[in-house]
């Protein structure tokens, strides 16, 4: 969804003539971007809002059956990390709301009804989530260890039934069918249309395993960027073992979700499949385009590596499958294909290398495991430099991902129904409401980066000197908090998410064997 | 009865719900920026504690009740989200900035900035929100919305009154709430006397402005007005009561009778205005009826939220119970 070089190209061209004819479409581009910033915004917090909580019911559920302080630690991190994130999830998900509003009144005039059931039932899952998040972060305390363990499931099954009602709207608008429309106006629309879209299936899956691996990256990707600093005790071990192991098994999938996705975006949407594979004339024995940029004047893809007939026999199992162009369609019904095709190659490659350091490291493990070699994960600095890589790949192929689904419908809001410039509010006012929600949200980001990065590095204080073979508990007791650089400020505002399970746990001994388990397992 | 009128009533119940829960948390973040002497560090911190599990859930309600507003009545959507750009802006800008303010205060430690600046956004992001919708709710009952002049519903008269109004309500109900809050613990009982010295005057305040109100009701908004005077008058009554009876329940130290007869004020107010803009939506360009989604649509999200009740009322009750009395740090 981020149409930043769109945006650049149109702030170019409205510096140099920004003459009154061209306010309409000023405002149809300011609109946009403005939807496409705050929506990559909101995703990059909502995606650890559906994936942290699984890894969090796991972290925690070890430490519920071991009591072992190195998974304690891991979920009280894990824990503040995902308050701030959820929240800042929360209110910008709340922006969006008001913006389809603001930004796309005739749209939502129009379509609001049909998508009726599934914001209605997304307002719930967001209800239920935010209800228990409010229990599980400030209720360590006044939970058991169980109970308090228990909260996160509602957590978990709520936000991943967000993103189902969320992305059943968005394939809606992408394969939009099951309503009546008379005059442009819908006059009868089945209440489950949204859950009934051609693409609502695959774009659900795809979207919640990115989540998965866009958590368990960015988690693995913290840890290795802690040990490549020396930091080689239990606590990052786990905490690098625990997200790859999400990313690595999510990664694979991926790519046969993917497969699917692009055959029925080539039935049901076949100038988008043409623009992401940048084909120009419709064609059989289509090659498979790698790489390369997309010429608007001859249709063809420059400076791309041609695969023959590959694109035919992926869509069709057959070299004479026919594959749409985009010159199908008038000029103006074509989505940028410069635009789509590049992103779609950058989703694909950065896949593609998650997918290989998912097999490599599948291999290796599984030879230190025949060996008897532990730990099972290699951790040299190559292994450390891909993993902490993954996380930033996951997040940039997820956007890169969205750009696709979203340039790739253009010009339409609800394909083949309403163009976006029809949809557009014909406020004056877009140009400073789009430079204030792009300041505001920056100024936003960039403290929660600082936060976020505070959080990253503090840690429990464990002996930084430990090596990675050490099999001694290196956790001083169950309270990951007191060496924390952090501590004195935090522990104020923090209700009482401070401190509360290190005072009412049991504290496991320095000598206990379990609290070792991470490393001797 | 038809689908459509149900569905307007679940939205007002939801508003209603959202004033006493969120509008609370607003009201809170006004008393942060008000906090002055000796205790107004452990004002701030209560007002902290009292918000921190539960904020997030209160807020859920608006989102509710826009995406009632935006599927149910689509056409009405449309027409608030041209017209009343400004206000709508400041709202979210203050709901964006007041969430972000409170988790970077409660979670930075520092990290960006000193937590007090965030503390500051936080307050005064927190008086903005209740300003702005105020704002808007007046608009919809003037019917002064134009596509070309998104500065009306800012200039009139009635529109600022209302906002004002709804800040004073928000900020009453949170002192009062705070009463209880402070003197459920012996830490924070100190805090009591400040607390219900501010619910108090917020009572005095808002019984002033909304006598203010009236006339320019008459003036501003005949349609709304003739059928305020039609309909309303039994919730005026409620809210008057309601009024006066926590006037006197914060008199006698009375904090948690103090609480429902609060709410029952502030929803009396929200309940006459409701039942006298029906069966407008937007007065003079949106009804209940012209603005519905198709029939089957509004059955549907009507049947989704019987279903989301049955399980949203027991988690809030168990949400609610947990933090009945909120643990402040020192």
């Amino acid at each position: 969804m981020v149409h930043a070089a769109e945006v650049l190209s149109h702030v170019a061209a409205l510096a140099q003539a920004a003459d009154p004819p061209q306010a309409s479409s000023v405002s149809t581009n300011l609109a946009r971007a403005q939807t496409a910033f705050s929506l990559a915004f909101h995703i990059c917090f909502a995606v650890f809002g559906v994936g942290m909580p699984w890894l969090l019911l796991f972290v925690e559920g070890r430490w519920v059956r071991t009591r072992d302080p190195v998974w304690l630690a891991l979920t009280r991190k894990w824990s503040r990390a995902f308050a701030v994130m959820f929240a800042v999830g929360a209110v910008s998900g709340t922006a969006l709301s008001f913006e389809f509003g603001l930004l796309w009144p005739a749209f939502m005039a129009r379509y609001g009804g049909v998508l009726g059931l599934s914001f209605t039932l997304e307002g719930f899952a967001f209800f239920a989530e935010a209800i228990f998040i409010g229990m599980y972060l400030y209720g360590w305390k006044r939970l058991s260890a169980r109970a308090h363990w228990l909260t996160l499931w509602p957590i978990a099954i709520a936000g991943t039934f967000s993103t189902l009602f969320i992305i059943t709207a968005n394939a809606w608008m992408n394969t939009p069918g099951h309503v009546t429309e008379v005059d442009g106006k819908v006059v009868s629309a089945e209440p489950f249309a949204p859950f009934l879209a051609a693409t609502a299936p695959h774009q659900l899956i795809h979207m919640l395993l990115a989540a998965l691996m866009c958590t368990g990256g960015i988690v693995a990707g913290v840890y290795a960027v802690g040990m490549l600093r020396g930091r080689r005790d239990a606590y990052h071990q786990r905490g690098l073992r625990v997200g790859l192991a999400v990313l690595l098994v999510c990664a694979p999938l991926q790519l046969i979700v993917g497969d699917w996705a692009a055959r029925v975006v080539g039935n049901e949407q076949p100038i988008k499949l043409a623009a992401m594979e940048g084909l120009g004339h419709t064609r059989t024995h289509a090659p498979l385009t790698i790489g390369g940029i997309y010429d608007e004047q001859t249709g063809e893809v420059r400076h791309g590596i041609e695969v023959p007939d590959l694109l035919s026999l992926m869509q069709g199992l057959s070299a004479d499958h026919e594959i749409t162009g985009l010159t199908a369609v008038p000029p103006e019904e074509r989505p940028n294909a410069v635009l789509v095709h590049s992103a779609f190659n950058v989703m694909v490659g950065l896949g593609m290398a998650l997918i290989a350091l998912s097999l490599v490291t599948g291999v290796v493990v599984l030879r230190r495991r025949r060996r008897g070699e532990r730990p099972l994960l290699p951790t040299g600095r190559p292994w450390l430099w891909a993993a902490a890589a993954s996380g930033p790949a996951s997040m940039l192929a997820m956007l890169a991902g969205w750009e696709v689904t979203e340039g790739g419908r253009q010009p339409w809001i609800v394909y083949g129904r309403m163009r976006v410039d029809e949809a557009v509010t014909s406020s004056s006012g877009m140009p400073a409401i789009f430079t204030g929600t792009i300041l505001l949200y920056l100024g936003l980001a960039t403290a929660l980066i600082l936060i976020l990065r505070r959080m990253a590095t503090g840690g429990p204080e464990l002996a930084a000197t430990v090596g990675e073979t050490s099999t001694t508990p290196d956790i001083p007791d169950a309270r990951p908090a007191p060496a924390s650089p952090d501590t004195p400020a935090r522990v104020r505002g923090d209700g009482d998410g401070g401190d509360g399970p290190g005072t009412s746990a049991p504290t496991t001994p320095r000598t206990d064997p379990s609290s070792s388990e991470g490393d001797a397992r | 009865m038809t689908a459509a009128d149900l569905l307007a009533v679940v939205m007002v119940i939801g508003l209603t719900a959202y004033a006493l829960t969120g509008g609370a948390d607003f009201g809170g973040g006004v008393w942060d920026l008000l906090a002055r002497g000796r205790d107004a560090a452990d004002q701030r911190r209560l007002v902290s504690a009292a918000l921190g599990p539960v904020w997030e859930a209160n807020h859920v309600w608006l989102i509710f009740v826009i995406v009632m507003m935006f599927s149910g009545f689509p056409a009405a959507f449309g027409i608030v989200g041209s017209t009343l750009e400004i206000p709508l802006i400041c709202a979210l800008a203050g709901i964006v900035l007041r969430g972000a303010a409170y988790v970077y205060r409660a979670y930075g430690a520092g990290a960006a900035g000193p937590d007090h600046w965030w503390g500051h956004v936080f307050a005064i992001s927190s008086a903005i929100t209740p300003v702005a919708l105020g704002v808007c709710g007046a608009a919809l009952a003037t019917g002064d919305v134009t596509e070309g002049d998104a500065l009306a519903p800012v200039t009139s008269a009635f529109g600022i009154v209302c906002g004002v109004f709804t800040l004073a309500v928000t900020a009453f109900l949170a002192a009062v709430y705070l009463c209880r809050d402070a003197a459920s613990s012996p830490e924070t009982e100190h805090l009591v006397p400040g607390f219900r010295r501010r619910a108090l005057g917020g009572a005095v305040v808002s019984g002033l402005l909304a006598a203010a109100l009236l006339p320019l009701l008459w003036s501003e908004a005949p349609v709304v007005a003739e059928r305020f005077a039609e309909r309303s008058v039994p919730f005026v009554v409620i809210s008057a009561l309601g009024g006066i009876a926590s006037l006197v329940a914060l008199w006698q130290h009375r904090f948690t009778a103090a609480r429902i007869t609060a709410g029952a004020a502030v929803a009396g107010v929200l309940w006459g205005w409701a039942a006298a803009q029906y069966p407008d939506l937007v007065v003079g360009r949106a009804t209940v009826d012209s603005a519905a989604a198709p029939e089957a649509n509004i059955v549907a999200m009507l049947i989704a939220v019987a279903c989301g009740l049955v399980v949203l009322i027991p988690s809030l009750w168990m949400l609610f119970r947990l933090f009945a009395n909120p643990e402040v740090k020192s």
